[in-house]
């Protein structure tokens, strides 16, 4: 590896982006080799996102300079950044549903004869290699990206980007949406797309991943570069110390404060197709993780539980009453509630202000003969604001203008408003920095110390070891190990989730 | 986006065929039906009415069809219609039907054109453009008419009608060989050219039609264009049936039309559908109404039948997508266990959770 | 020290919703000024007579109110994300020509049918629109010629009179005063009801559970549900609003006629939806208010009157007016982009 050619790819050097009142990205020296993973990490605002638009060619303002091989570009238009070999992946796909694979992949440079008209045949095969590399060579290159499932859509997205050659390809989180299995199939891809002489930019919030397949990982920490290290010459502990720039001794510790009053009982629930005969108990102050593979029906498990998608099979027992409801009100009303995974898309009003967002579930209690008191939950609202340093602290700020972390806060803000018994909480620290993630496990272990029953659904290993006294394990659909806090550890989890070791 | 048993993708892509050629089908079945059930449907005479109406209906649903493909509305296409057929009757006497029907689908493309550059350049929502410009045409159409149908009687009043109206062969007139001109031109355009197949990506998915180096602005606009021309041709084609011209000329138009892309299989969320689907929805379309007067029952029938067909239409889509919705993330593994499973817990007597 | 950052990114925008509400909502109403004003001025160079007389104003305020009165109800099914009813029209003109059919048991019985059908087409939107999510415009197009075949088909085409259908001779005169009923001889009923539903649905919108459920429905369907809110009563509930003001609309404007008929209630939904956007209620739902709705259809009153008086015909009014929707909705959208908000 040390006697490789070291071919720079890509040189970006002292770049800055300036925006008014804020430098986003701040001298930054960033360079990446051919036939190299260099990732990307730093909490956000970090100015991550920024760089890559930078990249990207978004910006035509920046200042410094961007090398393209040897070559010095500017940077100024998204054609320009494409003229010269860079490729961007981002976490929201690209492709247009109702239309063709062959059409998404090739699209603007559909094959014509030498009448104008389309080539169907060279469009075929155009479309066939370019799914070859990413493993899609089977698929009917006519059928529409809707008829294809979630993960090959994503692969397709790839195949996209490679079809237009690319010397460096940037991708933004692109496994949070995929399973383990996929997550693996995706290095594949990515370790045969480096061993061919691509320079890939990899920017995640996973270590674990960033380990596995970068060569050199580089730490942004408030528009700075912190480091550029090797990754066989660096631990996580020393990353995450260079990402927050304070000790994380004590980052992750927490007790667990579960009795044994049972709060929830779960028995032989049954959603045909999405989760089969799942049965287990729940306790008040207990933290219950729920691990497993995306897909594996936690989501939906969830969403069942707090009436939000139907039940076809088994009951619910809420503190010793049976449970049967039909919709999210009457869940909250007995005092069960659930926090989306998807925070922008089903979690929050992005268009109301931060109070209306938090206040919402409170509705229906500050309500008097049709009649709604707004400024009964101002005293909760400001409580919760502080809990949670959310910040801004501004109830009449709309929540676009938050950051993602803060807005996550706002989310738990809502559900802890009602101070439900149980809580299931659905990923609550995605996509989210450090300093929020610390806050909200903070307030999640004061709720289960309070005795509210907390279920922890998160495919963040680390935090689910962490905060979890019970860990229960999902797998296509079943339920099927539970272990304790003690025998619990990521690799466990891990190898349980993808069904070994049970 | 969809589970996947054997069993299942047969199923699946049985379902896909017969939805994706709907209108092929229906069109058979509804014509069929006519031809045996409706009185003197298949005599020479009435198959031309069907081919003439048609041919006026078409021609407005072409450009629709294009307005649906990306993802926009045009409301003003009924009073584009009329417009036109007023411009073309009304300035005949000026300057003769060889100078009066060009200015009118000229004005339609202009019409267009300033729909398009509202809806492109000052970003306006297409619903906003085309309701005021459906306004300020109603009123302009007043104003020139001073609110008088505009009819002629001079000899050669009926000349152009008259010449669409030649039977070349059984069936086809001139009228008809325009239409299908164009609807064949805009299918071939539309499913096998390059700039074409941009058009749906335009629709289905704009950012990334933009960034693939599509000039999305430009197709907006001249998709407008010819959503005005194609409006003011079938406009003339309407105004020089009778030499008349009234002010509700194209009003059941826009009601037609959007039924009939709709029905086609043109849907309104943009990247799917044609024009030859067009056509033979207005077609179907035309025979269900003509067999409806055939069997002795009035307009009002039909007026009512024309909402009811598109409501059917519309619900079915939405129920289509609500089911759906409601199958996306079944895990096909489990799938196949559900017979299995609804044995055991029927036989342990569990009792359904509420 | 994040704080300061987030304080530095926006400077344009304007921190507190009450300001900005304040901004839109009377943004309107400045409009109206300006318009008095320019009505004024004319009057005073002598281009115009007449405008500064309370006769005047009283015909500026009875021309609208039936609009009005259709705006405010139209304005919910906007606010609840929908765009518009298109189904307005139809409705007007059957709880019309149903109302005077049913003079014949009396007036009583005349307006608790109207009510009946109208309710009976809103409850028709809400499900097909609530519940299975068919596109609202399409489904009110095809829902308005499904009523219009309906009309048609019942009444065979003809136009029916409420003198002679009335059963009594006071039914008919309660059903005239609809429309000419005046308090203390200047003040219209019409006008009183568009006042009152004023009042009374801007109370709905701002401080209901449902208005203020409703409001988070239009601005976020999927996190609303989310949340709790049971999403489909809420548009359901919208859309009867709507057609329960447009059947009192209808009555209005078949009493205004004299006549039962088809045409009863012809354009209302493009004004209605003009009134509506200039007042300050998005497309996109979720924002605005129904005083900002009363202040959109004072504009066009205001308009139409001054063009009146200026000797410009009617038509030549509905296309100043279709100019103005397009110009408004322009303006708005802009604006609100460059405080930083989305747009529609």
């Amino acid at each position: 590896m040390s006697d490789r050619q070291r071919v720079v790819a890509l040189n970006m050097k002292n770049v800055t982006k300036r925006f008014p009142g804020t430098i986003a990205v701040n001298q930054v020296d960033f360079d990446v080799f051919a036939a190299e993973v260099h990732a990307l990490v730093g909490e956000n605002g970090a100015g991550k996102s920024t760089l890559m638009k930078m990249l990207a060619g978004s910006y035509d303002d920046y200042e410094g300079e961007i090398f393209i091989g040897d070559q010095k570009i500017n940077l100024h238009f998204p054609a320009i950044a494409k003229a010269n070999g860079i490729q961007m992946i981002y976490q929201e796909l690209s492709l247009a549903m109702p239309i063709s694979i062959a059409e998404n992949v090739l699209v603007g440079r559909l094959p014509v004869t030498k009448l104008g008209l389309l080539d169907k045949q060279k469009t075929v095969e155009d479309t066939k290699k370019a799914l070859e590399r990413v493993g899609l060579g089977h698929l009917d290159p006519f059928m529409a990206i809707e008829e294809i499932s979630q993960h090959e859509a994503q692969l397709v997205e790839i195949a996209k980007a490679l079809w237009n050659e690319p010397c460096i390809l940037v991708m933004d989180e692109p496994t949070s949406a995929l399973s383990r299995e996929e997550v693996e199939l995706l290095f594949e891809i990515i370790d045969r797309l480096r061993n061919e002489g691509l320079a890939i930019v990899y920017i995640s919030h996973h270590l674990p991943e960033v380990f596995r397949i970068a060569d050199r990982v580089t730490v942004l920490r408030d528009g700075k570069k912190i480091a550029t290290k090797d990754v066989a010459d660096v631990t996580r502990q020393e990353v995450v110390q260079m990402m927050v720039g304070k000790s994380i001794a004590e980052f992750y510790r927490h007790e667990s404060h579960a009795t044994n009053k049972e709060s929830l009982r779960v028995e032989n629930l049954t959603r045909f197709g999405f989760f089969h005969e799942v049965s287990f108990r729940a306790y008040e102050g207990e933290v219950l993780g729920l691990g497993g593979l995306s897909g594996a029906g936690r989501s939906e498990l969830g969403r069942a539980l707090v009436g939000l998608d139907e039940v076809d099979y088994g009951s619910v027992n809420l503190h010793g009453k049976p449970l049967k409801i039909k919709n999210m009100s009457a869940a909250m009303a007995r005092g069960i509630a659930y926090l989306t995974e998807n925070r922008k898309s089903e979690g929050l009003a992005l268009r109301l202000t931060l109070r209306e967002n938090v206040l919402v579930s409170l509705v229906p209690r500050h309500t008097k003969g049709g009649v709604y008191k707004q400024s009964l939950g101002t005293p909760k609202l400001h409580e919760l604001i502080e809990e949670l340093t959310i910040i801004p602290p501004d109830p009449e700020r709309t929540m676009n203008n938050l950051s993602g972390g803060n807005q996550q806060k706002v989310l738990l803000a809502k559900w802890m408003a009602i101070e439900p018994r149980v809580l299931i909480l659905d990923e609550p620290t995605r996509g989210v920095d450090i300093g929020a993630k610390t806050i909200i496990h903070e307030s999640i272990e004061r709720l289960a110390q309070a005795g509210h029953t907390i279920i922890l659904i998160s495919s963040d290993l680390p935090e689910l070891v962490a905060l979890s006294s019970r860990i229960l394990i999902m797998r296509q659909g079943r339920l099927i190990r539970e272990m304790a806090k003690e025998e619990s550890s990521e690799e466990i989890v891990l190898l349980a989730a993808n069904g070994e070791g049970v | 986006m969809s589970s996947k048993t054997s069993k299942g993708i047969r199923r699946e892509k049985t379902l896909v065929f017969i939805d994706k050629n709907r209108i092929f089908i229906l069109f058979g079945v509804v014509f069929l039906f006519m031809a045996i059930f409706a009185p003197r449907f298949m005599t020479t005479f009435n198959l031309t009415t069907i081919m003439r109406t048609t041919a006026m209906n078409a021609t407005a649903a072409i450009g629709f069809t294009m307005i649906l493909i990306i993802a926009q509305l045009d409301l003003s296409i009924g009073t584009i219609i009329t417009f036109a057929g007023v411009v073309g009757l009304g300035l005949k006497q000026y300057i003769g039907y060889g100078g009066s029907i060009p200015i009118a689908i000229l004005a339609g493309c202009l019409i267009g054109l300033i729909n398009g550059l509202l809806v492109a350049k000052a970003k306006i929502s297409s619903f906003i453009v085309t309701l005021g410009m459906l306004t300020i045409l109603q009123g302009a159409i007043y104003t020139i008419t001073r609110g008088n149908s505009i009819s002629l009687s001079s000899p050669d009043a009926f000349a152009v009608s008259d010449w669409l109206s030649k039977m070349l062969i059984p069936l086809i007139t001139p009228r008809v060989v325009i239409t299908l001109i164009l609807v064949a031109a805009f299918t071939v355009f539309l499913r096998f050219t390059r700039v074409g197949r941009n058009l749906y990506m335009v629709g289905g998915n704009r950012q990334t039609a933009w960034l693939a180096g599509i000039n999305t602005d430009l197709y907006t606009i001249v998709t407008f264009v010819i959503s005005g021309f194609t409006a003011a041709v079938g406009g003339v084609l309407f105004a020089m049936e009778g030499a008349a011209a009234t002010l509700n000329l194209g009003d059941t138009s826009l009601m037609y039309v959007i039924s009939a892309v709709i029905i086609g299989g043109t849907a309104m969320s943009g990247g799917k559908g044609g024009v030859l689907k067009s056509f033979f929805a207005i077609l179907s379309l035309d025979v269900l109404y003509n067999g409806i007067i055939l069997f002795g029952l009035g307009n009002e029938v039909k007026i009512f039948i024309a909402g009811v067909i598109l409501a059917t239409v519309v619900l079915y889509e939405a129920y289509t997508q609500y089911k759906h919705d409601k199958t996306v993330g079944q895990r096909s593994e489990l799938l196949k266990e559900v017979d299995q499973l609804k044995e055991k817990l029927r036989a342990s007597k569990q009792k359904i959770a509420g | 020290m994040e704080q300061a950052k987030y304080e530095a990114i926006k400077p344009g925008v304007l921190r507190h919703s009450v300001v900005n509400w304040v901004f839109v909502t009377i943004g309107v109403y400045l409009i109206a000024i300006v318009l008095l004003v320019l009505g004024i001025v004319l009057q005073l160079t002598g281009t115009i007579n007449n405008f500064l007389t309370a006769q005047n104003m009283l015909n500026i305020i009875d021309a609208v109110s039936m609009l009005g009165i259709v705006a405010v109800g139209m304005a919910f099914v906007t606010y609840s994300g929908h765009y518009a009813d298109l189904s307005v029209p139809t409705t007007m003109a059957l709880t019309g020509i149903v109302a005077v059919e049913m003079l014949k048991f009396g007036f009583v019985a005349a307006m608790l049918s109207a009510i009946v059908v109208g309710f009976v087409v809103g409850l028709i939107n809400a499900v097909a629109i609530g519940k299975f999510r068919a596109n609202p415009i399409i489904w009110t197009l095809a829902v308005n010629y499904m009523s219009m075949g309906v009309i048609r088909l019942v009444w065979v085409n003809k136009q029916i009179y409420p003198d002679m259908t009335a059963s009594t001779v006071r039914a008919s005169e309660m059903f005239d005063a609809i429309f000419r009923l005046r308090f203390f001889d200047k003040i219209a009923l019409p006008m009183v009801m568009m006042i009152i539903l004023v009042i009374v649905l801007q109370f709905v919108m701002r401080r209901t559970k449902f208005g203020v459920q409703l409001k988070m429905t239009g601005a976020a369907r999927t996190p609303a549900r989310f949340s709790g809110i049971n999403v489909e009563r809420m548009i359901a509930i919208a859309f009867i609003i709507c057609a329960l003001t447009a059947t009192i609309g209808g009555l209005a404007v078949t009493s205004l006629n004299r006549v039962g008929a088809w045409y009863n209630g012809k354009g209302y939904e493009f004004k209605a939806v003009t009134a509506v956007v200039i007042g300050g209620v998005t497309l996109a739902g979720g924002r605005g208010s129904i005083i900002g709705v009363l202040g959109g259809v004072l504009v066009i009153g205001i308009l139409n009157n001054i063009l009146t008086l200026l000797g410009v015909g009617t038509f030549s009014q509905d296309m100043i007016r279709g100019a103005i929707f397009i110009i408004v909705v322009f303006v708005n959208a802009r604006s609100l982009r460059k405080m930083g908000r989305d747009y529609e």
